[in-house]
């Protein structure tokens, strides 16, 4: 590997990881605001997972490997997509890094291991989340798809790297902001799809699967969902406000402005979710359906370009 | 730049049609509907500043100022008096597959016009944005049971021909298909203010027969 290619990675890694819980909380602080409420500190999210990491790790007696390593695996997955997605600086595509497909795949994996985490206690709550789960999935994940490849035929290249190096303000990219929106509230379980501050049994999906972990996992666990979410606001954020996406040379600019930008669209995701409503499960593919037609029409789009 | 702009406005004018296909708010279709014209009031201003043709400025002014704001405050009213706040009942279709229908229609356009106009690009996607307009109100009509989110429907459709009138010009034939359009909508609007029809056609139908019986009355035998 050549040394700016370590030096890239090192740093997207570094960064999403610390740079994610802080989102995380801003959009809890944003939900606060709208609800009257002062909300909690910017650092919340940090003293959480700090809090975590000590406490003890318990496991039900019914649970496999699988709910030991899960986690690992979920973190691990999420470390490794941040490595296709350039948050601050673009590097030149190498070692077949960047492909959209993988991205997509790890998403998929790491869904599919939580899920069964969400199986392995035995508990009725994590089966009920994870048949929820991989029940939205299994209608959002063909719609990520189209989106994805709506993208790639407008930017004419499935290298993210590539995608985010020639992205000018296309105006056919326009409707495609809307789909990656909704992308981003649903793979983030996100009001209207699913509330993430709720532990009601009737509306928990996400939440769900988590009520098994504990300690050290529930931190993995924790960390994995907000670098997902930096993840897919990276998408967003680099293709529709690429300014101030470095070289090389101002890795620290680039950091702080994806950082700011990064601020605004998490105030636009809790505003976004304090005014709208959860929708019911049945209804959810409404708003799928939306992604798919934002998709169509960025396709054709793309032909009249 | 004139043509980026042109297809954002293509696009955002498609969005609206989208809305008022699965909007269950009677206000929130009135003001999508008005957000539409909006839209196809720029997109003539827009033209207008690119060739500098005055009917166009003239077209953008009166779509502007009748389908922006006179007709969305007149259904507006309209609907204040009703006093049916939402149209929650689908027939045939549920929202859903009317998109979906909606976006195979948009690509079948796309199909069929695109061997048929020859290579202006600008010219081909307003085309078909607009017979894709005029196949997402016929589904308005068809898909939703209230009679005023119907004239919505009728009024999406006459907004198709506008906008790809402004394509097309010179076609008589889109002159008339707009006249018959604006007359539903005429007649429709009409019905509900003198009948006081506040809900669907097929339940106002009901209420008409309802003094026979419940039976529509029959013409006597040997009458005609």
């Amino acid at each position: 590997m050549t040394g700016d290619f370590m030096i890239y990675a090192a740093l997207n890694v570094a960064f999403v990881l610390l740079a994610s819980p802080l989102f995380m909380t801003i959009i809890k602080k944003v939900k606060a605001w709208a609800q009257g409420r002062k909300g909690p500190p910017l650092l919340q999210g940090y003293y959480n997972l700090a809090k975590l990491v000590k406490k003890e790790t318990v496991y039900s007696p019914n649970s496999s490997w699988i709910m030991r390593t899960a986690p690992y695996v979920n973190i691990s997955v999420m470390l490794v997509a941040a490595l296709l997605v350039p948050i601050v600086m673009i590097p030149e595509p190498a070692y077949g890094m960047g492909s959209v497909i993988l991205f997509l795949y790890l998403l998929a994996l790491g869904r599919f291991f939580m899920a069964l985490a969400g199986l392995d206690a035995g508990s009725a709550f994590g089966g009920m989340g994870s048949s929820r789960e991989m029940t939205i999935s299994a209608i959002i994940e063909p719609i990520t798809i189209v989106v994805f490849a709506a993208m790639s035929f407008a930017l004419g290249t499935a290298n993210i790297y590539e995608m985010f190096a020639a992205a000018p303000a296309m105006p056919s990219l326009l409707p495609i902001a809307g789909a990656l929106f909704i992308i981003l509230i649903v793979e983030t379980s996100r009001v209207p799809v699913d509330n993430p501050e709720t532990h009601l049994e009737l509306t928990m999906v996400h939440e769900a699967m988590m009520l098994e972990q504990s300690g050290r996992n529930l931190a993995l666990m924790e960390a994995s969902h907000a670098v997902k979410q930096t993840l897919l606001m990276a998408f967003l954020i680099n293709l529709f406000l690429p300014w101030g996406m470095a070289g090389p040379a101002g890795i620290i600019f680039g950091a702080l402005a994806f950082l700011a930008k990064g601020v605004l669209l998490c105030v636009v995701i809790g505003a976004f979710e304090s005014s709208v409503a959860k929708l019911r499960l049945f209804r959810l593919p409404s708003l799928f359906m939306a992604a798919f037609f934002l998709s169509a029409l960025t396709v054709v789009m793309e032909i009249f370009a | 730049m004139f043509e980026d702009a042109t297809k954002i406005l293509f696009v955002a004018i498609l969005l609206t049609a989208a809305i008022v296909l699965t909007k269950r708010d009677i206000l929130g279709i009135i003001s999508a509907y008005s957000l539409q014209s909006f839209l196809i009031s720029a997109v003539a201003a827009v033209m207008y500043a690119a060739d500098g043709t005055g009917t166009l400025l003239f077209v953008s002014a009166l779509t502007l100022c009748i389908k922006a704001l006179l007709v969305p405050a007149i259904m507006k009213g309209i609907q204040k008096q009703i006093k049916i706040k939402r149209d929650v009942e689908f027939a045939y279709l549920s929202p859903v597959s009317a998109l979906g229908a909606s976006m195979i229609l948009l690509l079948a356009g796309y199909g069929l016009l695109s061997g048929l106009i020859g290579n202006d690009r600008a010219l081909a996607f307003g085309t078909v944005a607009g017979i894709s307009l005029m196949f997402m109100g016929m589904l308005v009509v068809f898909t939703r049971k209230q009679a005023i989110t119907g004239i919505v429907g009728y009024l999406t459709m006459e907004n198709g021909v506008v906008l790809m009138s402004l394509f097309l010009t010179e076609l008589p034939l889109l002159i008339e298909v707009l006249i018959l359009v604006d007359l539903i909508g005429i007649m429709l609007l009409a019905a509900i203010l003198s009948f006081g029809i506040n809900s669907s056609i097929e339940e106002f139908h009901q209420k008409l027969v309802r003094p026979f019986g419940g039976k529509t009355v029959a013409p006597e035998e040997g009458s005609a």
